[in-house]
């Protein structure tokens, strides 16, 4: 059955306060998780005072410098800084986004980053998306094309086949969007979510490819596909400006058609 | 049952119980200003016990494939899963018993 309460290890409690040095009033409060595995204490909420002065405009720069100069043992993840690698997916201001995208001004008063919801935590702001890359591996995110590999000749895709997958081809699998979705939550073990599932439409909208039967065939599932309640979450967090919700829709369309 | 057949049906029962719904709110209303001889008399024609018929088993197939929904989502159990499912079917057939009772009562007068 679903878990309604935290088990009492998992309760948030106030975490330290650390008081920016130069204070010249232009600063914000970043309160942000932290949980370690090897202390073995309750996750807290470290409070961050940041001069925005001497910061970047976007709240991975202002949680970069805090892991530079305020508090080192801060974890997260990040590479690319310009939304394109979507390691650092975390859930700021109560959405999840990309920390390098969302710009500090956006959010009113305090800053509160928390890692993806209803994901394992490794350590602070760094969530385990092992079972997201399994699911997403069991749909075979390539192109299957036996004609392609028999002669090893071009593959030829008109414009309007290609065109087809605009809005799914930008995904850049940083699980906002099934982190963010309730069903996901629930069944996270069983249902695709959202992302894996974009990925699955993406290929699915493939001309090129030649098994979209049975990737139809695979996905007709109650737990797969059909977990998706039209909830549009996912749709709302994704920090690409993507529709998971719509490409979902489109493979239960494809499936009845079937 | 195919998942797909079950979501096929769930919505299918969805668009065919919307127009029902909409004629049987109106027919309450009709049915609440006559006297209860003519309210009989209105039931009990082929075309009453028809919607009513097809109102409840429609009806019911919606409400059976969205609490299987509802199952699916939150129960995690398979064994509690099994229980909820004979309890339920036990719960609708219950009530297509019910109703069919009913119309024989007052379709015999």
């Amino acid at each position: 059955m679903v878990q309604f309460n935290l088990p009492d290890n998992s309760k948030l409690t106030d975490g330290d306060y650390y008081k920016s040095e130069k204070s010249n009033g232009n600063t914000k409060k970043f309160k942000i998780y932290r949980w370690s595995p090897d202390d073995g204490k309750n996750p807290r909420m470290d409070t961050y005072e940041v001069d925005l002065d001497d910061c970047g405009p976007m709240v991975l720069d202002a949680v970069m410098k805090i892991k530079s100069e305020i508090d080192t043992s801060l974890t997260f993840r990040r590479s690319c800084r310009e939304g394109i690698c979507g390691s650092c997916a975390m859930n700021i201001d109560g959405t999840n986004t990309l920390a390098c995208t969302k710009a500090i001004s956006d959010v009113k008063g305090d800053i509160k980053i928390y890692p993806l919801p209803h994901m394992p935590v490794i350590k602070d702001l760094v969530t385990n998306l092992k079972t997201l890359y399994k699911q997403l591996k069991s749909i075979k995110p390539w192109l299957m094309n036996k004609k392609q590999n028999a002669n090893d000749t071009e593959n030829i895709q008109s414009r309007n086949d290609r065109e087809k997958l605009d809005g799914l081809y930008e995904c850049i699998l940083c699980a906002c969007c099934s982190t963010s979705c309730p069903s996901y939550w629930w069944n996270s073990d069983k249902y695709l979510g959202p992302a894996v599932l974009l990925q699955s439409y993406r290929w699915l909208q493939d001309s090129r490819d030649e098994e979209r039967k049975e990737r139809l065939k695979e996905l007709d599932d109650t737990f797969k596909v059909y977990r998706c309640h039209t909830i549009m979450n996912c749709t709302q967090a994704c920090p690409k400006g993507l529709n998971p919700a719509k490409a979902i829709a489109g493979i239960k369309q494809m499936i009845a058609q079937q | 049952m195919s998942a797909k057949n079950t979501w096929k049906l769930h919505r299918w029962s969805t668009i065919l119980l919307l127009p029902l719904v909409a004629y049987l709110f109106i027919k309450i209303i009709h049915l609440s200003t006559l006297p209860y001889q003519l309210i009989l008399s209105e039931l009990s024609n082929l075309w009453g016990v028809g919607f009513i018929l097809i109102f409840t088993v429609l009806g019911l197939i919606h409400m059976n494939t969205g609490v299987h929904e509802i199952l699916d989502d939150y129960v995690h159990s398979d064994v509690v899963k099994r229980i909820l499912n004979v309890i339920i079917s036990i719960f609708f057939l219950l009530i297509l018993i019910f109703v069919c009772l009913s119309l024989l009562l007052i379709f015999i007068g």
